[in-house]
């Protein structure tokens, strides 16, 4: 066993757990580290993190830690964690919240492909109204390769990226699965109207 | 029966052939599936991790076209679009500010009336009727499905009513029975595939869906039935590259509910489209005589 003590900036802690549970809706002082999330967590062994331990982070006012670790951007929102916990707790909602505040502050997000990918399927239906797989795909590869090229991996992970996608993309053109045509919805503007409130 | 019919955006562009086969099953099964007017996306998952309004917002526009619409009902077939609508529904039944704030920007206002159904609610409720086993001209003798649920199906991020178990769902099961199918018990059927983790995480989604994969052939499926485009795209477009790397030599089709239901009333395989998946699907059928 280890003597270290267990410091907690109670007031940090306070407002970091508060934050997290108004905005995801969850009641992370019901949390009572039963580990039935853990268990059932698919992406857990590649996380590290768990559900239950990312609760405790929050609890404790680990900020930098919750903010900076693989479940926040692996979470596959599954909704496992949520419905086995015996207190309701939705973690999967806490991991939208922390994505929401990571993107809020500008700060790096982890699994920067993850949070293009996101985005990028949001651009399209900002555009057209639904999703067009072909314009979204487009986006999202010009954003890997704007990450690639400034702290990742430069021109050959984009290269392997995009041929990784255009070998999914040739099979599925060859399958009649991928339509060209764009459908534009007549409603553009209510839409429009709906993205320029949620940024507000 | 007239009833309202969101197929969302898989339906019209990569899995357009579940569209073309739920038009045709449901339409025999004695349902004539109204497609809402000018719907938009519901913004799937992407909406709910960037932006918690327009996760609501984008379904909300939906949900007020399809109550103007006059129907009592409206179905959704895909378990993404389903489940964030209905998410959507309950979330603005509970607050009426957040309501008020989207309705200001709608032509045609959230009024909460429609009843959302899945396709599951709606063929589970025909397999009680008997009516899917009455229309099952050709029974699927030796078809052995793992019936996979995937996530969205049965688990929603708030409390919601499901007619089914959440560990071990039974309305697929009940389906395949009716068609004459037998449906094996397995371990998976809940399990997810990675969902939008097989474009931006591909290492993590192969090994979630080599989980599915190994627990179907070991309890001796020869093929999946899903209801979800996201777990059929999935799984059907990686299951060569999971079986390299995970060392599994089989194959197995993985067939929409509609296609399975479409057989056996005696649809063509040309007519329903099965020559659109990436593992071969015909030859399975073709081998226990059922087309």
């Amino acid at each position: 066993m280890s003597s270290q003590t267990l410091t907690v900036e109670t007031e940090a802690a306070g407002s970091l757990a508060g934050e997290v549970a108004a905005r995801s809706g969850q009641n992370l002082n019901a949390c009572y580290q039963c580990r039935r999330c853990a268990a059932g967590c698919p992406v857990g062994d590649d996380t590290g993190v768990t559900p239950d331990r990312l609760i405790r982070m929050l609890i404790l006012g680990e900020k930098e830690e919750a903010m900076n670790n693989l479940l926040v951007w692996k979470c596959v929102a599954c909704y496992t964690c949520g419905t086995r916990c015996p207190n309701n707790i939705h973690t999967a909602r806490i991991t939208e919240a922390l994505k929401h505040m990571i993107k809020e502050q500008h700060l790096e997000p982890m699994v920067p492909k993850v949070a293009n990918f996101h985005s990028a399927f949001l651009t399209s239906t900002s555009h057209f109204g639904r999703v067009n797989e072909m314009e979204f795909m487009g986006i999202y590869e010009m954003k890997n390769a704007k990450n690639e090229l400034t702290k990742g991996g430069g021109v050959k992970a984009i290269v392997d990226e995009i041929k990784a996608q255009m070998g999914l993309g040739k099979a599925m053109m060859k399958l009649k699965r991928i339509h060209f045509s764009i459908d534009r919805i007549k409603g553009m503007s209510e839409v429009k109207r709906l993205f320029s409130k949620a940024r507000k | 029966m007239e009833i309202a019919y969101y197929p969302g955006c898989s339906l019209h562009a990569s899995t357009a052939f579940y569209d073309v086969q739920c038009r045709d099953v449901l339409g025999r099964l004695g349902f004539d599936l109204k497609e809402i007017g000018d719907w938009n996306c519901c913004g799937a998952t992407s909406a709910a991790k960037t932006n918690d309004f327009l996760a609501v917002a984008l379904p909300a526009r939906n949900l007020g076209i399809a109550d103007a619409s006059g129907y009592a009902e409206m179905m959704i077939p895909c378990a993404s679009c389903y489940s964030r609508t209905l998410l959507a529904q309950k979330t603005l039944e509970g607050d009426k500010d957040l309501r008020d704030r989207i309705n200001a920007e709608l032509s045609e206002k959230v009024q909460g009336k429609i009843k959302l159904l899945s396709i599951l609610d709606v063929l589970v409720r025909k397999a009680k009727s008997g009516e899917i086993a009455d229309r099952a001209e050709k029974k699927l003798a030796g078809l052995k499905p793992a019936c996979y649920y995937g996530c969205l199906q049965t688990r929603y991020p708030m409390d919601v009513e499901i007619g089914d178990s959440v560990e071990n769902p039974q309305g697929m099961e009940m389906v395949c029975g009716a068609l004459g199918a037998e449906a094996i018990e397995w371990g998976y059927k809940t399990d997810c595939c990675g969902a939008s983790a097989s474009v931006n995480d591909n290492d993590l989604s192969v090994r979630l869906m080599s989980n599915i994969m190994k627990d179907a052939v070991v309890r001796g499926a020869n093929c999946f039935v899903t209801t979800c485009p996201m777990c059929q795209l999935n799984l059907d477009a990686y299951e060569q590259k999971i079986g390299e790397r995970y060392g599994i030599s089989e194959r197995l089709p993985v067939y929409f509910i509609t296609e399975l239901i479409g057989i056996s009333m005696g649809i063509g395989a040309a007519e329903l489209q099965i020559d659109r998946h990436f593992v071969e699907s015909i030859e399975l059928l073709k081998g226990l005589n059922l087309i």
